[in-house]
């Protein structure tokens, strides 16, 4: 395992921002920590980074409780980021380098090269717009190719090109055998790239696991008539959950336990009770269905 | 702690503030002692009656050994400059919100406490050797074939230091409470200027003797003033250089707890 967390607790004042959260991070994965705004994302990670510190529980990276030498090992990206203004984004990569050990002066070459932002290197970090500073934070996470990233709100003020930049050196890097730890909010961007989900709400932990088995517990029909309001009053007599807030484009979606339902009888039965379907099809549960029906939003 | 050191340097090195204060640190410890040589110049140098009178009352504070104490006193008055360089050290750090990534990127909160412990030690140890060449320079422009009197009085060199020191750890101290450069800087300036003064002056006024334990005070009588400013109240000259080890043994004590109390708070508290 690459990190245990065992029954984290946090409050701010009046405001319990982790509650008793426990799950476990294996080796070479992509962990997406999810959930809405205020949820306790960032609060967990600043704990896992010591910046923050639990009220209550524990965690443990590679075994070890948490400590510097730790951390050096790891590249992160903690909310925004934070470099010394009036330095360029290379001479504030040779401090990160100073600072965790990781690296030499080529490094600092590659990872520019690698987020895009080489030929800026010598600019004053002030004079970067939103995205080339996330870049550079990225860069200073990937600086001597840590085997383990923590990475919050990744793409967070970048372009769709940099979205896609992004996921895609995340996919590389999954591929090479790196853990990477993510939180975000955005869930197709987490279902894209994503091996394993734990969803937080109000600082407790509604889910966790790997994403396969999370989304399949369920199978999704979608369906589609000419009429559709006869069609949903017999969709009812199918036995499976109407998704009341994800029709769209004139379809109805209806949840039933996995396995338990095959189109063919579907199709069987509306067309038995005269209603011709124009559109049949057994969908895998979106995470965004499933985040949506976990945190109640 | 080398490695802490240069990634301090690292920081620093193309900070213009810095260079700006360094500046003007150098400029001001010579410049004060300029000053007054040349006051002191004009009033003894002329042939009148008034000034054998003033060189005689006077002596030479400018020769070996007195001129250890005098640049030494005359130094101290400007130690506010450093003091700037000091609060900025580590409150840049909250507002570019870099402490929180040191430590984020691998250090531990004793490493950078540490880094900002021995960046004040850094400033220190050029500012009193800046201190050591003025010295050398003025006393060698002052004395005649006294040379066995060279070495007397040397041990202002280490009280400079420890003064300087346990000042720029006020300094910092109030930086790390206030967080944010502008009130840390009015807040000391105040102080050190102002304030501690104010107060020391109406606890003198009553005679409280506590006026000598005021956290700045307490370092300041490191170094009393030169024995030619206390005219004729030898016996008052006397008592200050005697409180000396006393106050030694505070300095030494506030400063320790200064140091111990930024330590504990900074491991204990969320880093926001």
């Amino acid at each position: 395992m690459v990190l245990n967390i065992r029954q984290i607790s946090k409050s701010y004042k009046t405001v319990r921002a982790l509650q008793q959260v426990s799950f476990d991070v294996p080796e070479n994965c992509v962990y997406g920590i999810l959930g809405p705004n205020g949820s306790g994302k960032t609060t967990l990670l600043g704990i896992l980074l010591d910046i923050l510190k639990p009220d209550s529980g524990t965690f443990q990276w590679f075994g070890q409780g948490g400590n510097a030498e730790i951390r050096k090992k790891i590249g992160s990206l903690l909310e925004t980021p934070n470099f010394y203004s009036y330095l360029s984004g290379a001479e504030n990569l040779r401090i990160t380098q100073s600072v965790s050990g990781r690296g030499r002066a080529k490094d600092i070459d590659d990872v520019l090269h690698t987020v895009g932002l080489h030929n800026r290197r010598w600019a004053p970090f002030k004079n970067y717009s939103l995205g080339m500073k996330q870049r550079l934070a990225i860069a200073a996470a990937l600086l001597g190719n840590p085997k383990v990233l923590v990475l919050d709100e990744p793409t967070n003020g970048l372009d769709p090109a940099g979205i896609a930049e992004v996921r895609e050196l995340i996919v590389q890097l999954y591929r090479r055998g790196h853990t990477i730890i993510m939180a975000s909010h955005l869930l197709d961007e987490v279902e894209k790239v994503c091996t394993h989900v734990a969803i937080l709400k109000n600082g407790q932990l509604l889910a966790s696991g790997s994403t396969e088995e999370i989304l399949s517990e369920e199978d999704i029909v979608e369906l589609g008539a000419e009429n559709i309001t006869q069609l949903k009053e017999l969709a009812a007599g199918l036995g499976g959950k109407m998704l009341e807030n994800h029709h769209t484009n004139g379809l109805i979606h209806i949840s039933f336990p996995k396995g338990k339902i095959r189109p063919e009888e579907i199709n069987r039965y509306c067309f038995e009770r005269g209603i011709i379907l124009q559109h049949l099809a057994l969908k895998r549960k979106k995470l965004e269905t499933l985040f949506f029906e976990l945190t109640g939003k | 702690m080398l490695h802490l050191l240069y990634t301090e340097w690292l920081k620093m090195r193309k900070y213009t503030a810095f260079w700006w204060m360094m500046g003007l640190t150098a400029l001001s410890y010579p410049g004060i002692n300029y000053i007054f040589y040349n006051v002191y110049s004009q009033l003894t140098q002329q042939s009148d009656k008034a000034s054998q009178y003033a060189k005689m009352m006077l002596g030479n504070p400018f020769a070996f050994p007195e001129v250890w104490q005098t640049v030494a006193y005359f130094s101290s008055w400007f130690v506010f400059i450093p003091a700037v360089m000091v609060i900025m050290f580590i409150s840049n750090e909250y507002s570019f919100k870099t402490h929180r990534q040191n430590i984020i990127d691998g250090w531990s909160r004793n490493e950078f406490i540490t880094g900002k412990l021995l960046d004040v030690a850094a400033v220190t140890l050029i500012i009193t050797i800046l201190y050591i060449i003025v010295s050398l320079v003025t006393g060698s422009l002052n004395s005649t074939g006294a040379s066995g009197k060279f070495r007397e009085k040397t041990h202002f060199i280490g009280l400079f230091f420890l003064q300087t020191f346990a000042q720029l750890s006020i300094a910092f101290f109030i930086g790390f409470l206030l967080k944010k450069a502008f009130l840390a800087l009015g807040v000391f300036l105040f102080y050190f200027l102002i304030l501690e003064n104010i107060i020391i002056g109406l606890l003198r006024f009553k005679q409280w003797k506590i006026a000598n334990y005021l956290p700045l005070e307490i370092s300041d009588r490191l170094i009393p003033r030169p024995g030619f400013m206390y005219l004729t109240n030898a016996e008052e000259y006397r008592k200050d250089l005697d409180a000396i080890p006393l106050h030694v043994a505070l300095t030494l004590l506030l400063t320790s707890a200064i140091w111990f109390y930024v330590y504990r708070q900074f491991n204990r508290i969320d880093l926001k």
